[in-house]
């Protein structure tokens, strides 16, 4: 009996179903204090001064912050690279010191400046009318390419300059490469600011609990531990005086896998008002101050044989971060490393820099560098492919590692110092399978079926390292009635931990999945953890529940071995406990229980509740490929999404049906983000994207079936042979849907080099293209 | 500010309220009478996370004061789930992985459950446009559209036609 490789129904679901889901807005109750937070309307002031008094003084307000009241408490960074990454890839970084309420100036339109404790939000939103700030505007830096420039008004007065982060690493020989090209293309591509938008946007409650002296925190977060870490050192308060925990969470996908001022001020208004004080972000706010994501500019050179091998390729990009990102070196490292790409590439130059500027904070949202790193390189591929006459599969098939390559090192440390080896099976038969998936036959017949729309093909590959550490931790009980309990540091948005990491615990206990129950998020439940984002939760989470429970386990044994007098290697397991070999005698869980509760005989041993903590010896690398079938209206240029499938490499799937809703998901927001998700502003600073009328989401009729082909390949970077799949459904997307859009307007060049493909870029690039039908009269 | 009386039934009970005239069908629903199965993911009327039956009509109760509902039939999740009228398509929705985190997933049932009152056979084409005022971030709606069409056709087989209340609310005048 095994529970790891069923596609068991999720634990989760009964009560999302029946509308019992708990989520942050749920929890408030009769004497929650509401909070309200007064937003920068400007993209860059100083500010003299914030007049509170006569919002203070408006019946059923308790209290005014400023971030006086905070002791000018800063958000800490949430990751920096290993040393021996940071040399190799000359990267450095700046820490901005984000307020958690703006002190002296403002840097995005929506940075909190003030929070308003009411007895209702209504009474906070109308108190927040009452206070004025003194602003004197300074000029907006909106440009990243020019924020780096010598003139421009540097956003962060302790920083010389408003660079974030650079980076630059190279192997091979990239000017023989290019010398000896038989085709080189040079294009710069961009990839629009866009991000996780969670249906349930952001929300924090705080409570003090007057009996133990410590503070309770309830949030809406993929990393609890992140925040109780941040919540301290912002605070100076001992971590073991902080609980952070999260309810049911609507969703995250990076958005929430960041900490804010806001899960910082909350908490200190909590302790400074001795009361249980809630904040609920609307969806005005989540648009302009949750943070974004992507919003890089890439200038890539690559350099092609006559058969379309790869000679060299280089790539210099810009990541604009807005006023800040404490991702900063992730975004920036992953985007470098994912360059290389599923692909042999002899020569390798890549140089990156990151740009503060006047716009809101971004984090990493699902794919966080990868996305763009494989725009970058597959439209760049594409782009060769036309200029040889090869069709996109076969300029890839040439290119692609395969298992004669596999493992395949690639001269360069990834960002936990471990020099890169892909640990992957065979890529290039994972791309013949995704194009099995939308066979020849099919795209005909929609052409028929479809005389109105132009419709096209796109093919992309990726390879993403997935399971990244530095750790994640676990635990294992038996519960007083001989059931089990798990816990971990990964909380769950939606991923169905409850699931599969009490199938991963079933497996390795040897029990019966029902009897085993997980939750996650809990920094009381266990003590350490790091989150959930990067498609990391399966492989460390699991494998961290994987080893406890294999501890507990063995603890077990010993115990019952000693309550029948016989050595423990003469007892079996077997799903209700242990049999002695060849008897009939048993200690079964629920015996282990009773004897370990008062009175009975293994009453002085310490409980069964076995802790653990994973850390893996590099990341786990996940390769896949995405077809897309696109149908363009070339009167309206809108673009139709009519097919999709994705192939991809993955290590054992936990929950088959988790793993394909993980792919289907990203897909979906892959899609968005390609052809309609957009965070603008204006000229001025003004974000004119601040509801779902002008920040579009996909719906129902954007987003087709997709078909997912799953291609098994050992891992032994875990004991679980598991690999990360939360963002592959994701990365591929732009640039298969970009090709598609190609494919469909027959164009030349380099076709498509920015996203969202929006109508009117579509309708631009059409122009250029002589219309298909002169071509085919001719 | 003025305080208006509102008398309804919820999920098939009789409520009577005074509530001060702006508040929010959502907000009453959520705080006053504690149905927190109806969400908020855009309280402009955009993401359908806050459906609710009025008359056997599916609306935004984030668009509508709770004045407005007085003298109505409203259903939420708890009463559709509580009464078992909708067993078959959550117990669907479960089997085709119709949900992750949840948070659409009342908004998503409360139009299907529109939907499938009217009875009929749907075509894929038509569920997926009765779902597209509804917004899941998490899903690529797959899962959800083959749930609701499964569900439609069991009861079509099973001879189920229009349910009186519900899809035949729609010719009924509001309120
Ligand atoms: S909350 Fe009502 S439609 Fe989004
Ligand atoms: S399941 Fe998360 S928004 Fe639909």
């Amino acid at each position: 009996m095994t529970a790891v490789g069923t596609p068991l129904p999720r634990r989760e679901d009964a009560r999302m179903l029946a509308g019992r889901g708990v989520f942050l807005a749920d929890l408030a109750g009769p004497g929650t204090l509401h909070a309200a937070f007064l937003r920068s309307t400007r993209p860059h002031a100083l500010i003299h001064g914030v007049e509170t008094a006569a919002a203070a003084e408006l019946p059923g307000v308790t209290a005014v912050l400023t971030a006086a009241d905070l002791g000018a408490a800063t958000v800490p960074l949430l990751t920096r690279p290993d040393e021996r990454f940071v040399e190799a890839a000359a990267f450095a970084m700046r820490d901005p010191r984000l307020p958690c309420l703006a002190t002296g100036r403002v840097r995005y339109v929506g940075e909190p400046i003030a929070l308003v404790l009411a007895e209702s939000r209504h009474v906070a939103e109308d108190a927040l009318e009452l206070i004025e700030v003194a602003y004197t505007d300074l000029e907006p830096v909106l440009d990243p390419a020019l924020a780096l420039g010598d003139d421009a008004p540097v956003l962060h007065p302790h920083l010389e300059d408003n660079l974030a982060a650079r980076i630059a690493c190279a192997f091979g020989d990239v000017a023989a490469g290019h010398a000896a090209a038989a085709v080189t293309v040079e294009e710069t591509y961009r990839m629009g600011r866009h991000g996780g938008v969670p249906l349930e946007c952001r929300g924090v409650m705080a409570r003090p609990d007057r009996r133990t002296g410590r503070l309770e925190v309830w949030t809406s977060s993929q990393i609890p531990h992140q925040v109780r870490t941040a919540i301290c050192a912002a605070t100076g308060w001992p971590e073991d005086r902080v609980r952070v925990a999260v309810p049911d969470v609507g969703g995250g996908f990076g958005t929430k896998a960041n900490v804010y001022g806001e899960e910082i001020a909350v908490a200190i208004a909590a302790e400074r008002t001795g009361r249980e004080v809630v904040w609920v972000e609307d969806r005005a706010e989540h648009l302009v101050a949750a943070a974004h994501g992507r919003d890089q500019v890439h200038r890539a050179r690559l350099s092609v044989d006559a058969e379309g091998r790869i000679l060299a390729w280089e790539d210099e990009f810009l990541v604009d971060v807005g006023a800040g990102s404490l991702w900063v070196a992730g975004i920036v490292a992953n985007t470098a490393i994912h360059l290389a790409g599923p692909y042999r590439i002899p020569a390798f130059h890549v140089r990156g820099r990151a740009a503060f500027t006047n716009k809101t904070l971004v984090a990493q949202y699902r794919g966080a560098g990868r996305p763009e790193a494989c725009f970058a390189l597959e439209r760049s591929l594409d782009h060769a492919a036309r200029r040889l006459g090869l069709s996109p599969a076969k300029i890839r098939r040439r290119n692609l590692l395969t298992g004669d390559d596999l493992p395949y090192p690639v001269p360069l440390p990834y960002r936990d110092g471990v020099p890169i080896s892909y640990d992957g099976a065979d890529f290039a038969a994972c791309l013949e399978d995704c194009l099995r998936l939308v066979p020849e036959a099919e795209v005909r017949r929609l052409r028929a079926e479809h005389p109105e729309l132009a419709i096209g093909v796109g093919v992309a590959c990726y390879v993403e390292a997935t399971g990244r550490g530095p750790y994640e931790s676990g635990r294992v009980g038996l519960t007083t009635s001989g059931d089990f309990a798990v816990a971990t540091g990964a909380a769950a948005a939606g991923q169905g931990h409850e699931t599969t990491l009490a199938q991963v615990a079933a497996d390795a206990l040897g029990v019966d999945v029902c009897r085993v129950r997980a939750c996650g998020g809990d920094t009381d439940a266990v003590p350490y953890g790091v989150g959930t984002f990067a498609s990391r939760s399966a492989v460390l989470a699991g494998s961290a529940v994987h080893e406890a429970a294999g501890r507990l386990r063995a603890r077990a044994r010993a115990l019952a071995a000693r309550l029948l007098d016989v050595p423990a290697e003469k007892l079996e397991t077997e799903p209700d406990g242990f049999v002695l070999a060849g008897t009939g005698t048993r200690v079964s869980w629920r015996d282990l229980a009773a004897e370990l509760a008062p009175g009975g005989r293994l009453e002085l041993e310490p409980a069964l509740d076995e802790p653990a903590l994973f850390r893996p010896p590099t990341v786990t690398w996940t390769m896949g490929a995405h077809v897309a079938v696109a149908g363009v209206d070339p009167e309206t240029g809108l673009v139709r999404v009519l097919r999709y499938g994705v192939a991809h490499e993955g290590g054992v799937e936990i929950n088959p049906m988790i793993v394909d809703g993980q792919i289907k998901g990203g897909v979906a927001q892959g899609i968005g983000g390609a052809l309609l998700e957009e965070y603008t502003y204006s000229d001025t600073g003004q974000p004119t994207s601040g509801t779902f009328a002008d920040y579009l989401l996909p719906g129902t009729c954007e987003v087709p079936a997709v078909a997912v082909r799953h291609r098994h390949a050992d891992t032994d970077r875990n004991p679980l042979n598991v690999r990360g799949v939360g963002e592959s459904g994701t990365i591929a997307a732009y640039p298969a849907l970009a090709q598609a859009v190609d494919d469909a307007l027959g164009a030349g060049g380099p076709g498509v080099t920015a996203t969202p493909i929006t109508p009117s870029r579509v309708l631009a690039l059409a122009e250029d293209v002589p219309a298909r039908d002169a071509e085919a009269a001719a | 500010m003025s305080d208006v009386r509102v008398a309804l039934r919820v999920n098939g009970r009789a409520v009577e309220a005074t509530v001060p005239a702006r508040l929010g069908l959502a907000d009453f629903l959520r705080d006053r009478l504690g149905l927190t199965g109806t969400h908020l993911g855009c309280e402009h009327g955009v993401c359908g996370a806050c459906t609710v039956l009025l008359d056997g009509i599916a609306v935004r109760a984030c668009l509508m004061f709770a004045a407005q509902a007085e003298g109505g039939d409203l259903w939420t999740i708890e009463g559709l789930h509580a009464d078992g009228r909708i067993a078959d398509l959550q117990e669907a929705m479960a089997r085709h992985h119709g949900l992750q985190c949840g948070f659409c997933t009342p908004g998503f049932l409360v139009t299907a459950a529109e939907l499938l009152a009217e009875g009929g056979r749907p075509s894929e084409q038509e569920v997926r446009e009765a779902l597209s005022g509804n917004v899941c971030r998490c899903t690529g709606y797959q899962g959800i559209v083959s749930a609701v069409l499964e569900t439609a056709r069991h009861r079509a087989d099973r001879g189920d036609g229009p349910r009186d209340g519900e899809g035949a609310g729609r010719s009924l005048p509001a309120g």
